[in-house]
């Protein structure tokens, strides 16, 4: 008798049943605001974003070389390619491993139709496996003779850097990395040579050297 | 005199012998003669006899024959007949009783043929009358020779003869009779009165001799008997037994003396003394010497028995005197006891109606736990409605989950396209790129559509933080649903215990009431009890004060038996030792 005494008053102030009920009522007013949103924000929302628009570009210095390039996340690191290198950027799925292949090859996928390889940078980098990575996006390259994909964690976009922010790399980089590096910028953006990577010999497979 | 005197009573019993046996020799030798001479007397007597016999029994003979001869009847030869079968008995007899005597036997000789020839006289008569002519005649003429009265008259002549000569032996031997008796007579009077005399005065002497010192020494014996040991030693030379008596007598009073000397330091309490006895065999003398070695003994086990005595004393009356002081505080005690009896009587009537009180009020316990018990139903049932409640929340909360999984599913279809839409931006930049002047406006678009892209991405990481909340938030509500069925689970199951306690308890109750009511009970007989306990306390009162009165009593006879001991200590203390 005693423990209902206790419990009956906590049971009282625990739950504010009407204030609950208000709440309630309030999200679920403010849910159907949102959904359809009066003429006034729609306003707001478009004049806010003309705004954003409106900002005004740098002028271009006349004098400056420029590299157009796609930038992109790879474990975490930055890297770049010279986007006339790039065909396309492409969604990863779909990929198929191919037996007989070196390591580097993760396989190939279908782009509308037209087959492309897909090579893991950082194996072909011997970059060590650390830390997750998405790897959900394939950054195809080409020339006049060859063309592959690039695995990459995210694309972040086209930059334009200034020829003269590249810097040549630490002499301290040997190695396979050395040679297809162009450079890095001061905010440590690594530059890839999209020209050697395409005409890398250890990336051509052959049938005859396959084996 | 060196006779002993064994030997002078031997000598003086050997005379009075010799008296005896000289009149004995006398007597005895009178005595045969006189036996002897009788018995001669009785044979003259016989033969005396026998010659008559002889002589009557000729006479019927010759008296048959006449009878016959004057008759001639044959039963007169009766007598004849006899005489003829009895002579030569008769002289046979006759014959052997003379043969001590030769003229008798001569005589006898003589005597035989006469007779025969009587007979044949006799004979021939008879049978001459036999003859039955002329019979008669031939004997009277026969009997008319005289032949035989001749022979007749030998006979009774040679008879007569030796009557004649016999009766003159029985004359002599009667006067040698009564000369050898006289002869007795007066050996056996005057051998008597000679040797009464005689052995008078040699008993006298002897008896003289030996009583003397005898009454000397009864006397002695006499006073030792009276106990006077006083008698002085006589010394006697005398080697007989009457001076070894003597001597060993007084030697007797003597050791009797010393042993009485020795009596007499024990009497003074003087165990100290030496008892030397005489020999192993000196009864007295050794048992003095066993008396002494126990009565030391004995005095010094009696001295410790005397000393344990007057401690023992001591320790009781030390101990009755502490009975007596304990006696008083029992009374005391016994007094509190009492009040105390009263006190728990008054006690136990309060707790009589204590107890009658407790079954009320459990009796009215036992109906409230029934009104609990209904109560806790009640709440059992509500609980389980909470149950049921609960379930519906907790399926409303999954629905919600599960909507909000809808949610998520449309988010990351809207998230796909944001970044096929930001894949887009990046490929048209590249074609912007590629077509170079041209190609700026184519940029700036690109770069919109990538900022669009941008915007959804956040949004919809937005939206997705916000359903991983609410996802969060429902998992809590469908945990503390949870929680709160198994708190309503719990507490169906308390109510359900709560009710069980309730039971139990009302059972409990019941069964408190029905102990009550026996308390109850059980406090009215400890009431009369209590009541007896009471009064035997004041027995108890009563006997403890007697037992004080007994216990001073006690106290004084400890008292008594402590001087006592004291006395005896004081007593054996005396004892030399």
């Amino acid at each position: 008798m005693s423990e209902s005494k206790k419990s009956g008053p906590d049971f009282a102030t625990a739950i504010d049943w009407k204030a609950v009920h208000r709440r309630l009522d309030h999200a679920a007013e403010m849910l159907a605001q949102k959904m359809a949103p009066s003429v006034g924000e729609k306003k707001t929302i478009l004049h806010e974003r003309a705004r954003k628009l409106a900002q005004e570009t740098k002028p271009d210095n006349p004098g400056k070389e420029w590299l157009v390039a796609i930038e992109f996340f790879l474990a975490y690191e930055r890297y770049a390619l010279a986007s006339s290198f790039v065909r396309e950027v492409y969604a990863l799925k779909d990929i198929t491993p191919l037996p007989g292949t070196p390591s580097f090859v993760m396989g190939i996928i279908n782009v509308r139709g037209q087959i492309v390889s897909v090579v893991d940078m950082r194996k072909f980098f011997d970059l060590p496996d650390r830390g997750l990575s998405e790897l959900n996006k394939v950054i195809i390259i080409r020339d006049d003779s060859m063309e592959f994909g690039l695995l990459a964690d995210a694309v972040i976009g086209v930059r334009r850097i200034p020829l003269e922010e590249i810097q040549p790399p630490l002499p301290t980089l040997t190695g396979i990395r050395a040679e297809y590096l162009r450079g890095v910028t001061a905010d440590r953006l690594v530059v890839l040579d999209a020209a050697k990577l395409l005409a890398a010999p250890a990336l051509k497979v052959s049938q005859s050297s396959d084996t | 005199m060196k006779w002993t005197i064994g030997t002078k009573i031997g000598g003086g019993f050997a005379l009075a012998l010799l008296a005896l046996v000289i009149i004995g020799v006398v007597s005895y030798r009178s005595t045969t003669g006189l036996v002897d001479t009788a018995t001669m007397v009785d044979h003259s007597h016989q033969v005396l006899e026998n010659l008559e016999q002889l002589l009557s029994i000729m006479k019927d003979a010759e008296t048959g024959q006449r009878g016959f001869v004057i008759t001639g009847e044959e039963s007169y030869l009766d007598p004849y007949n006899a005489a003829i079968a009895q002579n030569e008995q008769l002289l046979g007899k006759i014959r052997e009783l003379v043969q001590d005597n030769a003229d008798q036997e001569q005589r006898i000789e003589a005597l035989t043929p006469l007779i025969a020839s009587k007979f044949a006289e006799l004979k021939e008569v008879i049978d001459a009358r036999r003859n039955p002519i002329g019979g008669f005649e031939a004997a009277r003429q026969i009997v008319a020779t005289d032949k035989g009265k001749v022979t007749m008259d030998g006979i009774r002549k040679i008879v007569d003869d030796m009557e004649a000569e016999e009766n003159g032996l029985l004359k002599k031997r009667s006067d040698e009779a009564t000369l050898s008796a006289q002869q007795t007579h007066s050996t056996i009077v005057w051998g008597t009165i000679f040797a009464f005399a005689f052995l008078s005065v040699v008993g006298f002497s002897i008896t003289r001799n030996i009583s003397r010192p005898l009454n000397e020494i009864s006397d002695v014996a006499e006073k030792i008997a009276a106990g006077d040991l006083s008698s002085e030693v006589v010394t006697d030379k005398r080697g007989d037994e009457v001076g070894r008596l003597t001597r060993s007598f007084f030697g007797m009073n003597g050791s009797l003396r010393e042993m009485a000397d020795v009596a007499r330091r024990i009497a003074a309490s003087d165990l100290r003394v030496q008892v030397k006895p005489q020999s192993d065999k000196d009864i007295l003398g050794n048992a003095f010497l066993t008396m002494v070695d126990n009565l030391r003994r004995s005095t010094a086990e009696l001295s410790e028995g005397v000393n344990v005595l007057a401690s023992s004393a001591s320790e009781i009356l030390a101990a009755t005197s502490q009975v007596a002081s304990g006696a008083a505080e029992t009374g005391t005690a016994i007094a509190q006891t009492t009040s105390t009896v009263e006190e728990v009587k008054q006690t136990a009537l309060v707790s009589s109606q204590k107890a009658k009180y407790v079954s009320d009020s459990a009796q009215k316990a036992a109906q409230v736990a029934q009104t609990g018990r209904k109560s806790v139903e009640a709440s059992i049932d509500g609980m389980k409605r909470i149950q049921t409640q609960m379930e519906s929340i907790a399926e409303s909360v999954v629905k919600l989950s599960e909507q909000s999984q809808a949610i998520g599913e449309i988010i990351a279809s809207v998230n796909d396209l944001a970044e096929q839409s930001n894949l887009l931006s990046v490929n048209a930049a590249i074609e912007a790129a590629k077509a170079g002047e041209q190609g700026k406006g184519f940029a700036v678009v690109a770069q919109e559509i990538k900022n669009l892209a941008e915007q959804s991405k956040q949004a919809t990481s937005q939206v997705r933080t916000i359903l991983n909340d609410i996802q969060k938030a429902t998992t809590t509500a469908v945990l503390a649903t949870e929680q709160g069925s198994k708190a309503v689970e719990m507490g169906v199951k308390q109510s359900a215990d709560a009710g069980e306690s309730i039971r139990l308890l009302a059972d409990s109750i019941t069964e408190a009431a029905q102990a009550a009511t026996q308390i109850a009970a059980s406090n009215q007989q400890q009431l009369v009890g209590t009541e007896q306990v009471g009064l035997a306390m004041e027995n108890i009162k009563q006997a403890s004060a007697q037992n004080l009165a007994g216990t001073k009593q006690a106290e004084v006879a400890a008292h008594g038996l402590h001087e006592l001991g004291q006395k005896l200590k004081k007593l054996i203390e005396q004892y030399k030792m």
